[in-house]
């Protein structure tokens, strides 16, 4: 569970929006039945780049270039999903998706349950969320919790290129619906070694980004790279758990840590009422209240619409704010 | 702008048996054996949907929509399918199943409210028992089946089969945006897709003129530049003859078709609905005058492929088979509780685990908040 599940091998230095697209190709020529489909993909490779190239390697029919249409493109892909393509619809921003909620919730999530087990969903919707690219209006969303409430879907996050690697390669390969949630704000920040061989990660369990015997500080996505800077800046032992499969919960890792350290602190880019924190403050409260020292605090943006791109900075949750909220908690004592 | 007349709607389509049984035009070229199919399937079908509203009004089956009055729909159509193509039905094709041979007792146990597990357990179907061509569990949000037949047609489109995707709406889907997106998506990517549109006049208490100011459903698909046609929906051989036409489009790789099928809903939308309380009976006698079964037997009978004799042994056949199907799905036990968590993902999780236990202590009198520490009751 902690470790890196990483192989070992050659390595490249390459970024999470690169390490979307390697991954794509890679399995792409693995299986036959890959086939990404959404607009803007095909010849200028994707708005972020995330498909560059896939066009020109596996031709129209595989890189699919369709209509402007959310609903269409998730609707179709679960038509394909169901005979058996293995499908990797792209939205192209997560505040796009809304038009497409009904396929997502009439087949997409429930086919699978309906057909008593018969038909599988094996698709794996990419989107690009969340804020942090000064971009303009319903293009900085994050609202993953709209996904994590529904059942038959996985809701995935990850968080670096190595990590984006192994977790895509395993949704795609999933025969489960998987929502990949790519946070496009880290898309080109900074790059890292990432084997060039073959892997997939579990899908059902958190990372241990760095150990501590202090507080434990819940994040996942563009999230846990504020969360570590913080770390080092506070005069705590900090353990980040990267939750990463936010659908189905890795519950275990997520109270094994709380139970050890004995504080905790989630933080999140999404708006804080009913977002994923408010859950996991209530898992810890049902299951480890008796081990806490202190309250859980949600270090989370606000209650608001997504602002625009002059104040946006004041909503994004970053690095001084965890290191508040770390303090904070680290103050109190039942 | 044009005002449509739900009761006597413009009869300018095609049709190849008027409402007396007399032959309008060419027939289609089918064997005694598959217009006795079709016959006895539309006699099935209609005596399904009687059996099953009486069991809806004894408190056996939950809410129910049936086909009366619309057989000739799914029936002609499906037939015009072959082996291994796909059908993606909602809640008024079920003739087109039985058409193909769909287990009866299975059906009505799914009307009863068994886990479709439950049914695979108790009502197992052997491959050489399934239907060959393949039907996708009976669709209910209006129109999400035409964007998914969509994709399972580009799907054998890219895959170079030569499968034909049919599916089936009625005119208040049109006015659904899943609808366009679908038949957008066909035309593009000149995908093997035929859909249906059960134009019944009504969608629920809406009438058709509030669907839609245009002259006809089928020209819809004009702005997606998809061919469409608009066919007698009474008349059982002009749908098969417009649908075969369609299919054998989309097989050579001519793409996709939208057919309105002009027909009129007799009975109620489903058990929970009163159409008294929006339209007046005077259609009736005219609807009933167009009844697919009696102008479909008329037919027969005039070409010497039904008798009094052929007709009355079809109808014991039915009304048997159809009470044996309602006495095996009434052996099927209730659904285990716990299959409400089951196949909802490929693995478990902890949050599966830990409610499918508390499910158990609620349903065995025990209390199923005693966790405190996560590790289980």
């Amino acid at each position: 569970m902690s470790a890196q599940d990483y192989p070992e091998s050659e390595t490249s230095e390459i970024n999470l929006v690169t390490a979307v697209r390697e991954t794509l190709a890679q399995e792409m020529r693995r299986d036959e039945s890959v086939r990404l489909l959404g607009y803007d993909m095909g010849p200028i490779g994707g708005v972020f780049r995330a498909t560059e190239n896939l066009y020109e390697e596996f031709g129209e029919e595989r890189v699919i270039d369709t209509p402007l249409s959310e609903n269409g493109i998730l609707g179709t892909a679960a038509g394909m999903a169901m005979r058996g393509q293995r499908v990797v619809p792209e939205i192209q921003f997560l505040g796009f998706f809304y038009p497409a909620f009904g396929q997502f919730m009439y087949t997409i999530s429930k086919m699978h349950e309906r057909s008593g087990g018969e038909i599988d969903m094996p698709l794996t919707v990419r989107i690009p969320y969340g804020g942090g690219i000064k971009s303009s209006e319903y293009h900085s969303e994050s609202t993953e919790a709209l996904f994590i409430h529904t059942p038959g879907v996985r809701v995935v996050c990850p968080s670096t290129p190595a990590e984006t690697k192994g977790l895509l390669a395993a949704s795609i390969r999933s025969d489960d619906p998987v929502m990949f949630l790519e946070p496009k704000s880290i898309y080109r920040v900074g790059t890292e070694a990432v084997p060039e061989e073959e892997y997939t990660l579990s899908l059902d369990d958190a990372r241990i980004v760095r150990e501590g015997s202090d507080i434990t500080v819940l994040t996942w996505g563009a999230m846990v790279r504020h969360a570590v800077t913080a770390a080092d800046r506070v005069d705590a032992d900090v353990e980040i758990v990267d939750v990463r499969t936010l659908s189905p919960l890795p519950v275990e890792a997520i109270l094994d840590s709380v139970k050890k350290t004995g504080r905790c602190v989630v933080f999140h880019e999404a708006r804080r009422t009913l977002g994923l924190g408010a859950e996991l403050s209530a898992l810890i409260n049902e299951y480890a209240l008796d081990r806490l020292h202190a309250p859980i605090k949600r270090a989370t943006g606000y209650d608001v619409h997504f602002p625009g791109h002059q104040t946006e900075e004041a909503y994004l949750p970053d690095e001084q704010r965890a290191v508040d909220a770390i303090e904070a908690v680290m103050s109190y004592e039942f | 702008m044009s005002q449509w007349s739900e009761s006597r709607p413009d009869d300018d389509f095609y049709r190849v048996l008027a409402p007396d049984g007399t032959i309008t035009a060419d027939p289609p070229d089918l064997s005694e054996d598959v217009l006795r199919r079709q016959y006895r399937t539309m006699r099935l079908s209609r005596r399904y949907d009687e059996k099953t509203r009486s069991l809806q009004r004894r408190g056996e089956i939950s809410i129910l929509s049936g086909s009366i009055g619309e057989e000739a729909i799914p029936i002609g159509s499906a037939a015009a399918l072959e082996p291994d193509d796909w059908c993606f039905l909602t809640y008024r094709q079920t003739p087109a199943m039985l058409y193909w041979g769909a287990s009866l007792e299975r059906s009505i146990a799914g009307l009863m409210g068994a886990e479709p597990e439950t049914i695979d357990e108790h009502l197992p179907l052997d491959d050489e028992d399934a239907p060959p061509v393949n039907f996708p569990p009976v669709y209910v949000p209006l129109a999400a089946n035409v964007t998914n037949a969509v994709g399972s047609a580009m799907a054998d489109r890219f895959g170079d089969t030569d499968a034909v995707t049919l599916s089936y709406i009625g005119d208040g889907s049109t006015s659904q945006g899943d609808f366009y997106e679908a038949l957008n998506f066909a035309g593009v990517f000149d995908a093997p897709a035929v859909t249906i549109c059960h134009n019944n006049q009504w969608a629920i208490s809406v009438p058709a003129h509030r669907q839609t100011a245009a002259e006809t459903f089928a020209q819809k698909a004009e702005a997606a530049g998809v061919p469409h046609e608009r066919i007698d929906g009474n008349d059982v051989l002009a749908v098969y003859e417009g649908t075969r036409r369609a299919v054998e489009r989309a097989r050579e790789g001519d793409g996709p078709t939208l057919i309105e099928c002009v027909t009129y809903r007799v009975d109620d939308h489903n058990t929970a609905d009163d159409a008294d309380a929006y339209r007046d009976d005077s259609q009736q006698e005219y609807w009933a005058e167009r009844d697919p079964i009696d102008r479909f037997e008329a037919y027969l009978r005039s070409e010497g492929i039904l008798d009094d004799e052929t007709v009355e042994s079809i109808g014991e056949e039915i009304d048997r088979r159809v009470e044996e199907a309602v006495d095996r799905a009434r052996e099927v036990p209730d659904s285990d509780p716990q299959r409400i968590f089951d196949n909802h993902l490929k693995t478990t999780s902890w949050n599966e685990r830990h409610q499918r236990e508390e499910l158990r202590a609620e349903l065995e009198g025990e209390n199923p908040f005693t966790d405190f520490t996560g590790e289980g009751l």
